[in-house]
C-alpha cells in the first residue's frame, strides 16, 4: 500500500495531504489528552504502535507468488478508537519514507489516508457492527482487523486509479487493475493479521484488565468479559 | 487463553507456509512486492508519467535490509517488553496474595 515517492501527480499528492492533515491533527490532540488524563495507559499505547511497527516491517509471501505486508493498525483502533491511530500510523509511514525509501514524503498524505485513517476506521466500524450483532468477541476482532487491512489496500488502489485512469476503461478500469495487483495477494495476509490481532487481544483480556477498564472507546463486552 | 493463543499462532504460521507453497508453484513466482508491481502498472497505464520527486535519501540495499530488521526489532522489542511486564505484574500479584499480603 506504499505509493512510491513521486508516483502521485503534484495535485493529487497535495490533495491527499490536505485530506489527511486534519485527521492527524485531531489524532495528536487525542493522544495528548489520553496520555494526560490516563497516564497508566501510555505503555499499552506504545505497545499498540509497536505492533503496527513490527507487522508492517515484515513482508510476507502470498498465494499469488508476490509479497506484501500487513498494516497492524486494527489493534490500536479497537483499543483506543480510530482517531488515535492516525498519529501512530503516520509515525510508522514517516519512518519508512525517510529511512527505508519505502513510500515517500510527497505520497505520505495518501499513504497516511489509506493505512492510518481508512484502515482504522473500517476496523472500528466493523468491530462495533459485529458486536451489535452479538458476534463472539474474538470473531469480531478478527473480522475488524482483517477488513481494515483489506480496506487499506483497496484505498491505495482507488488513489492510484484516480491519478492514473485507464485510457479506455477510465478510472473504474484502472481501479480494477490496481485492485487486481493488491487484493489477491492481500487475501491471506489479512487473515494472518486478523489472527495475530486476536492473539494480542486475548492476552490483554487476561493480563491487562486494569488498563482495558480505563478505555472509554472499548466495546462493553471486551471489558465485562475480563476476568477479575 | 494460552491454549487458544497457541492454536491461533499455529494457524497463522500454517497460513503463511501454505501461502509460500501455493505461491511458489505459480509460474514466474518471484515473490516481488505488490507495491513495486503497482508502480509498474502505473508505467503501463501512463507510459509518459515521470515521477517528479525522488527519495531524499535511499539506503544501499544491504543497509536497507538492516533498517527493515531494525524496524521489526524496535516494534517486537517494545511489544515484548509490554507483554512480559504485564505477565510478571500478574504473577507478582498472585505471589503476594498467596503470602497473605
Amino acid at each position: 500500500m506504499h505509493i512510491t515517492e513521486g508516483f502521485l501527480p503534484p495535485l493529487h499528492a497535495a490533495a491527499w495531504t490536505a485530506v489527511s492533515l486534519p485527521f492527524v491533527a485531531v489524532s495528536v490532540y487525542r493522544v495528548n489528552r489520553l496520555m494526560r488524563e490516563k497516564p497508566e495507559i501510555k505503555l499499552l499505547l506504545a505497545a499498540s504502535g509497536a505492533f503496527a511497527f513490527v507487522i508492517s516491517a515484515l513482508k510476507l509471501p502470498s498465494v499469488t507468488g508476490s509479497c506484501s505486508h500487513a498494516t497492524g493498525t486494527g489493534l490500536g483502533a479497537i483499543l483506543f478508537g480510530p482517531s488515535v491511530m492516525a498519529l501512530l500510523g503516520t509515525i510508522v509511514l514517516a519512518f519508512q519514507a525517510m529511512l527505508l525509501a519505502h513510500g515517500g514524503i510527497t505520497t505520505l498524505g495518501a499513504n497516511v489516508f489509506s493505512m492510518a485513517i481508512v484502515g482504522p476506521w473500517v476496523a472500528y466500524v466493523v468491530l462495533r457492527a459485529a458486536q451489535g450483532l452479538q458476534a463472539p468477541l474474538a470473531f469480531s476482532v478478527f473480522l475488524a482487523a482483517m477488513l481494515g487491512d483489506w480496506a487499506t489496500y483497496l484505498t491505495t488502489a482507488g488513489q492510484l486509479a484516480l491519478a492514473f485512469s485507464d485510457p479506455i476503461s477510465g478510472v473504474a478500469g484502472s481501479f480494477l487493475k490496481f485492485a487486481g495487483v493488491f487484493a489477491p495477494t492481500q487475501l491471506p495476509l489479512a487473515v494472518v493479521e486478523g489472527l495475530l490481532t486476536v492473539v494480542i487481544v486475548n492476552f490483554l483480556r487476561e493480563y491487562s484488565s486494569d488498563e482495558l477498564r480505563n478505555l472509554r472507546f472499548l466495546p462493553k463486552t471486551l471489558v465485562s468479559e475480563v476476568r477479575l | 487463553m494460552k491454549a487458544r493463543n497457541s492454536w491461533l499462532l499455529a494457524l497463522a504460521v500454517a497460513f503463511i507456509l501454505a501461502s509460500v507453497l501455493v505461491g511458489s508453484r505459480r509460474e514466474g513466482a518471484e515473490f516481488a512486492g505488490t507495491d513495486g508491481q503497482a508502480m509498474a502498472a502505473v508505467a503501463t497505464l501512463s507510459p509518459d508519467y515521470q515521477p517528479w520527486f525522488d527519495f531524499i535519501w535511499e539506503p544501499p540495499p544491504e543497509v536497507a535490509s538492516g533498517l527493515f530488521a531494525l524496524q521489526a526489532a524496535l516494534g517486537a522489542g517494545v511489544l515484548g517488553y509490554y507483554l512480559g511486564f504485564k505477565r510478571g505484574q500478574r504473577q507478582g500479584q498472585r505471589k503476594r496474595s498467596d503470602a497473605g499480603d
